[in-house]
């Protein structure tokens, strides 16, 4: 049998008696694999016939299987993939895997991390949120008016928090304000109980809490029915953070202690809301600016898209320069906010000015040419920027993509480009 | 000598009764020995010529597979070929293919509730119509939307449990097949707001047909739970040969991530993302190819969705970081079920809770450990990376990028997609059909399904 003609291009086009053989068992197996048994259908299915159409597939390297040979390990055939000399460092005639029992440890058990969970994963899922659909121009996020004091406060206490620390300026001061005040009148309280559904994210504002955790994962009937105490959390502290993720079931029971106590709280819903309907934004209005690139005036939308999702959001303080003149091109930027000015060596005051919306530095998507201006921020400007090779790689060569729509105004900018 | 397939086909279609009941037959002992048991005519299609090297089907050579009426026309038998691969466009749902295979039926299955839709009864007759041989041509092809119900099947055991419900074994009454079928507790539905991504699952199933997918064939409701009726896949999960293996070589990694590969491909060109890769939903076929199942996620997306949902070990970053997504967080997916697959644990995995595990995805750091080779070591990078203008798959080439990265070198993508390479293990199931040997044990639930009641949540599964 052909078992070296992996190069074979095309199936359906070959000719010649080998490969009709092939193509034979090929058909057969395709065929037992989709024949049709839908369970009313009284049809004769039966195991043999799928387990002689497994001979149907080539058999191509003649590996000796051995099915959980004794001793219970597994044993895999050989390479699949066989006659390759790819696999040089595995290329055995069978692999014998680990034979069960213990883990190895020491030098064997190479980088395998400790207590590594081996059960099966739970699936994990919040709410679907849409941003069309539900409507994200009438809804607006809570607002809870804070002092300065409280806000520098709930930003200490949330600034490692991962959930939190990649958020933009305005996200995290529209998550910040819809934090709503909990006043916790009393010792004893479970603010959270484990096992429950989580909903909500705290911060503890003043008072303290203990932590408790039962081995069970849910508090149980009795007096120890918490499990035992395995922490407190002071002011600046916060806990549920998983919570603004998915429902998860608590991690833990949380209890004040003092006789009066103050928490900060956020729900999922909001959280994620807050985050989605800025991210749609921000996505929409990248969007648009792309829309009114002549260079990319042919892309499709699903192409603006990928665009908008690989675009970085960049800040640059009042005064700095973006680009400089004569450095080779490398990157595109859509200018978010802020105005910058174009200057040219040699003359004193800038030959251009950009508003939000503008774009500057477009014909470095096309090559390397030595930037024809310097790009200089005139108040603190946010742009979003774009790499010629991240656009190569994402959309291929923005030639091509030009050539579709024939295009035939590239009229650069005299300035920026 | 004539394949066991072929014959079995052509005598299938003079005399299933009889046939019925050698099958019966063959679930005993010996009757495994010599008909039904997979493993013995694995091992025997190795050292006999007897396979199917002169069967009269190979009389087909020179078919193409999308030239189904031309194939129809050869086969004498009338095989149940519903439905040339490579025809998505058609595939309105994997139960309305099934009238083509009905060559006697008609008075088995008449369900009071089946319901007909006109795009089914259309859909239904011009299949029939294409159906040659086998004698009986049907004219009361099935007209159901894929409804089913309790009485069809006779429950057998638990294969699998979830969030919302569990997956039972289950015995097909009328031909006496085995399937598996996913029990979800509507309320436990509702309470999760998973509302939508049932009704997606059901979806995204029904209009999907790839060789390493899981196949519906259909759904129904009653007052408390939701019930889907899908292929019964004997080999069990990768997750369990994976954790029995501690982790697979290089080729063999290679060869599971080269099918999911195909079949990630298919769903993308359909702008399906799946959401939920890892070795758990990965069952493995009785010969040893994979199938995908649990499309609980799957969701059709042509540009960008929000909702974070997956399995904590295996979300890719822009997921975490609640920014919206596509496809690629699909690709990134199948870079952590390559690195679990040749390493036995995941990049990310951290002891502590699952917050931890969302700061070292964000962080991004990955440890390859130094038995990986290296063309594994540099397809992982460009698939777990953060940078999706980085991430293969996602990139311009699409899916071509990760089949022709040097680590897939090896592997004839054409004849991997028709199944043409042999796996490198082959599930041990002697038992032949119906032997659940390969799955784990799960304790059984008491309550009874098929309860009558008040249906207060009905109304939200519209299409169950």
């Amino acid at each position: 049998m052909a078992e070296s003609s992996f190069s074979s291009a095309s199936p359906h086009l070959k000719v010649g008696t080998k490969d009709d053989k092939t193509s034979a068992f090929r058909k057969i197996s395709e065929d037992e694999e989709w024949e049709v048994t839908s369970p009313t259908d009284p049809t004769f299915q039966t195991a043999n016939s799928a387990a002689a159409s497994s001979s149907a597939g080539n058999n191509l390297f003649g590996g000796n299987v051995f099915n959980e040979p004794q001793g219970g390990g597994i044993r895999f055939r050989r390479s699949p993939f066989a006659n390759s000399s790819g696999d040089g460092d595995e290329d055995q005639d069978d692999f014998d895997e680990h034979p069960e029992g213990p883990r190895p440890t020491g030098a064997l058990n190479e980088g395998f991390p400790n207590n590594y969970a081996l059960g099966r994963r739970t699936s994990v899922s919040a709410e679907s949120l849409n941003p069309t659909s539900a409507g994200s121009d009438s809804w607006v996020p809570p607002h809870h008016p804070k002092t300065e004091d409280q806000v520098s406060r709930l930003k200490t206490a949330v600034s490692g928090n991962f959930l939190f620390s990649h958020l933009d300026d305005d996200q995290f001061k529209t998550v910040v304000d819809a934090l709503v005040e909990k006043p916790i009148p009393a010792k004893g309280i479970k603010v959270i109980s484990q096992g429950d559904a989580g909903d909500y994210f705290y911060i503890v504002e003043d008072g303290h809490f203990d932590v408790y955790i039962h081995p069970s994962g849910s508090v149980q009937s009795g007096t120890d029915g918490m499990g035992s105490k395995a922490g407190t959390i002071g002011p600046g502290g916060s806990f549920g953070e998983l919570a603004l993720m998915y429902n998860a079931p608590r991690a833990a029971t949380i209890v004040s202690t003092d006789s009066k106590s103050t928490l900060w709280a956020l729900d999922r819903i909001t959280f994620r809301r807050i985050l989605m309907d800025s991210a749609f934004q921000r996505r929409r209005m990248y969007e648009a600016f792309l829309e009114e690139v002549p260079l990319l005036s042919s892309l499709k939308p699903y192409e603006r898209s990928k665009i908008a999702d690989a675009l970085d959001a960049i800040k640059f303080s009042a005064g700095s320069t973006i680009i400089r003149e004569g450095d080779p091109g490398d990157a595109f930027y859509l200018l978010e906010s802020g105005e910058v000015e174009a200057f040219k060596e040699g003359v004193d005051r800038p030959v251009k000015s950009y508003q939000r919306g503008d774009y500057f530095g477009e014909l470095a998507l096309l090559d390397d040419q030595p930037r024809a201006a310097s790009i200089v921020a005139k108040t603190d400007v946010k742009v979003a920027k774009l790499g010629r090779d991240g656009f190569k790689r994402l959309l291929g060569p923005v030639e091509e993509i030009m050539r579709r729509a024939e295009y035939e105004q590239i009229q650069p900018k005299p300035a920026a480009s | 000598m004539p394949s066991l397939g072929g014959l079995l086909k052509k005598r299938r279609t003079k005399d299933s009764q009889t046939l019925s009941k050698e099958l019966e037959a063959g679930s005993s002992p010996t009757a495994a020995q010599t008909q039904t048991s997979p493993n013995q005519n694995h091992h025997s299609h190795q050292s006999h010529p007897t396979t199917t090297a002169t069967s009269p089907d190979a009389a087909y050579t020179s078919a193409q597979p999308h030239q189904s009426s031309h194939d129809h026309h050869n086969r004498s038998s009338g095989t149940n070929r519903s439905h040339p691969e490579g025809q998505p466009s058609s595939m309105q749902s994997a139960v309305t293919q099934s009238p083509s295979a009905h060559h006697h039926h008609g008075h088995h299955h008449n369900n009071s509730h089946n319901v007909a839709s006109i795009q089914n009864i259309i859909h239904s007759s011009h299949q029939s119509g294409q159906s040659v041989g086998g004698g009986s041509q049907q004219s009361q092809t099935r007209t159901t939307k894929g409804k089913y119900s309790l009485e069809d099947f006779s429950l057998q055991r638990t294969l699998g449990t979830g969030s919302f419900g569990r997956v039972h074994l289950v015995q097909s009454k009328h031909n006496h097949r085995f399937y598996a079928i996913k029990v979800l507790k509507k309320a436990q539905v509702v309470k999760m707001k998973q509302i939508e991504h049932t009704n997606d699952e059901r979806r995204m199933l029904n209009r999907v047909r790839h060789p390493f997918l899981i196949t519906l064939w259909g759904t129904w409701q009653d007052s408390r739970n939701l019930y889907m009726v899908m292929d019964f896949v004997e080999g069990g999960e990768l997750f369990s040969l994976l954790r029995k293996s501690q982790r697979f070589p290089n080729p063999v990694a290679k060869f599971y991530a080269a099918e999911v590969t195909l079949a990630l491909e298919y769903l993308h060109s359909h702008q399906i993302i799946y959401r939920d890769l890892k070795p758990e939903n990965l069952l493995l076929d009785r010969h040893g190819h994979l199938k995908i199942t649990d499309f609980g996620f799957a969701k059709e997306v042509p540009d960008i969705t929000w909702t974070l949902c997956g399995t904590p070990d295996y979300l890719a970053p822009e997921v975490v970081s609640s920014k919206g997504y596509n496809k690629s967080v699909d690709w990134w997916s199948l870079g952590i079920l390559i690195f679990e697959m040749l390493c036995g644990f995941t990049p990310f995995w951290d002891s502590g809770s699952p917050v931890k595990i969302y700061e070292n995805i964000l962080r991004g750091r990955v440890k390859y450990p130094p038995y990986l080779h290296p063309d594994a070591v540099d397809l992982l990078s460009q698939l777990i990376t953060a940078d999706l203008t980085k991430r293969l798959g996602n990139l311009h080439g699409g899916p071509e990028d990760v089949k022709n990265h040097p680590w897939f070198a090896e592997v004839t993508w054409d004849r991997l997609a028709r199944k043409d390479i042999d796996a490198p293990y082959v599930p041990p199931i002697r038992g032949g059909q119906g032997d659940a040997s390969q799955y784990d044990r799960y304790p059984e639930e008491q309550e009874a399904y098929g309860q009558g009641g008040e249906d207060i949540h009905g109304h939200l599964f519209p299409d169950f």
